[in-house]
């Protein structure tokens, strides 16, 4: 699936820029299944997670000229838009905050067996790095990136005083780096 | 905040984790424009982060790509024919901004007149119904206290027809009791009649008493004082006041006794009395 050639990431943006369709079918064999991990992290079903990545890489296409490299790489800013717009979607299904708290408690234990094969995903790493985790360092970082939630969310989630989830939080994330070293 | 306080406050990880507040991410924003290491920290930890989102990779379905390039094709085509609307014109801007025709504006103000009105005209009737509301509860008030004058003045007609009968008896004898001695004002009239032996006291004068007492009627009978009963005083009191009938009788007086009457007359408070 990937291409037989690879693009720089400069290359990308300026063939992006000049609506060049083989860059931004390149673009999408090589990132579509991060950003639709995210999409269905988010949504938790594979129908509106198909909707919500279409809606992503027509809006890359449509506003690359909107993406500021001095912010941020291009990976970057696509997993924003995905994020965002699978979050805007979970939000107009109005699900609730228990609805919420409900994905994040069946991912838990569907983690593995929810990753179709792709060749680039490492899940030996994976594994590794998800079992040294807690399920409560899992489910903060999740919670906040795949949900949205606010602090004050996390914070009724979890029962936890409010003023501790960001502390909770970064030692979450120091355990996830520290992991990724031995990976 | 200098750079390291930065690194260790949590608002690089509370950012990548998506868990920043817009102020937190304005303010590391500045932290990582004017800190080399602010930046070259966010953006480790902002790979690390991807590096957990990649793990969690899952290749979406075959069908997703030709759905794609065929929306895209379709979308280039009519941007190419001028025919295209751009739908993400301005997708960053969170204020939408909601354009209203003039047809509606004139709905919209004609609504807002209409209802104004309807607010105006429902004070002004509501302050008249509670004018019509406090008007006719005046009304019926008084017109409840002139039925009840009109009752009383009834019923002293009524009394007043009667004792025109009793008067206008032909066998009525009317005995005049004046003052005694002691009470020289006091005046009191006794109706007598002679064929039914009715006998019937009319106060014309005298003082009122205390509530534990009364004034008794009685009939001097071969120098012995009888028993006629006793009556009432003051405006509640009938003008005629029906009392024990007799025979014979030489004379009549009245005393101000304890409430309910005594077997014997207390004779100095007899007020009036009269001879026949």
């Amino acid at each position: 699936m990937e291409s037989a050639f690879t693009y720089t990431e400069s290359e990308l943006i300026q063939g992006l820029k000049a609506k060049d369709q083989k860059v931004f079918s390149y673009l999408y064999d090589r990132y579509s299944p991060a950003l639709y991990g995210v999409a269905l992290k988010v949504l938790n079903d594979e129908s509106n997670a198909s909707d919500c990545l279409q809606e992503v890489f027509m809006k890359i296409w449509r506003n690359i000229d909107r993406y500021d490299e001095s912010k941020g790489r291009l990976f970057t800013w696509m997993l924003n838009i995905t994020r965002n717009t699978a979050i805007d979607t979970l939000r107009s299904k109005a699900h609730k905050m228990d609805q919420k708290i409900q994905d994040i408690g069946d991912d838990v234990h569907l983690y593995t067996g929810n990753l179709a094969v792709h060749p680039s995903v490492d899940h030996l790493g994976l594994s590794k790095v998800l079992e040294k985790l807690t399920k409560e360092q899992r489910i903060i970082i999740d919670l906040a990136y795949y949900k949205g939630c606010t602090q004050e969310e996390i914070s009724k989630v979890l029962e936890i005083p409010l003023g501790t989830v960001k502390t909770r939080m970064r030692n979450a994330i120091i355990q996830l780096r520290n992991l990724l070293k031995l990976v | 905040m200098g750079a390291t306080s930065y690194i260790s406050s949590g608002i690089i990880e509370a950012y990548v984790s998506g868990l920043a507040s817009s102020i937190e991410r304005e303010e590391l924003e500045l932290a990582i424009a004017q800190y080399p290491e602010v930046a070259a920290e966010y953006r480790s930890c902002q790979q690390d982060m991807e590096q957990y989102i990649i793990f969690q990779s899952v290749t979406p379905p075959a069908t997703l790509k030709e759905k794609l390039l065929l929306q895209l094709d379709t979308e280039e085509t009519a941007r190419a024919n001028g025919t295209y609307v751009d739908v993400d014109a301005a997708p960053e801007t969170p204020a939408r901004k909601i354009l209203v025709s003039g047809a509606w504006r004139w709905v919209a103000a004609a609504s807002f007149l209409l209802l104004a009105g309807s607010v105006l005209l429902n004070y002004t009737q509501f302050t008249r119904y509670n004018d019509m509301r406090q008007k006719y509860e005046a009304l019926v008030t008084s017109n409840t206290s002139m039925a009840a004058e009109t009752n009383v003045y009834r019923t002293r007609l009524e009394q007043a027809e009667q004792n025109l009968h009793i008067v206008q008896d032909p066998s009525m004898k009317t005995v005049k009791m004046p003052g005694t001695k002691p009470f020289p004002t006091a005046l009191a009239t006794v109706y007598w009649n002679q064929t039914s032996k009715e006998v019937f006291v009319m106060v014309n004068n005298l003082p009122q008493p205390t509530s534990d007492k009364q004034y008794q009627l009685w009939a001097i009978v071969d120098g012995k004082p009888v028993d006629m009963g006793v009556f009432e005083t003051g405006t509640d009191a009938k003008v005629m006041q029906k009392m024990k009938s007799v025979d014979n009788a030489e004379m009549f007086a009245v005393t101000l006794e304890k409430k309910g009457g005594s077997p014997e007359p207390t004779l100095d408070q007899m007020y009036v009395a009269g001879k026949i």
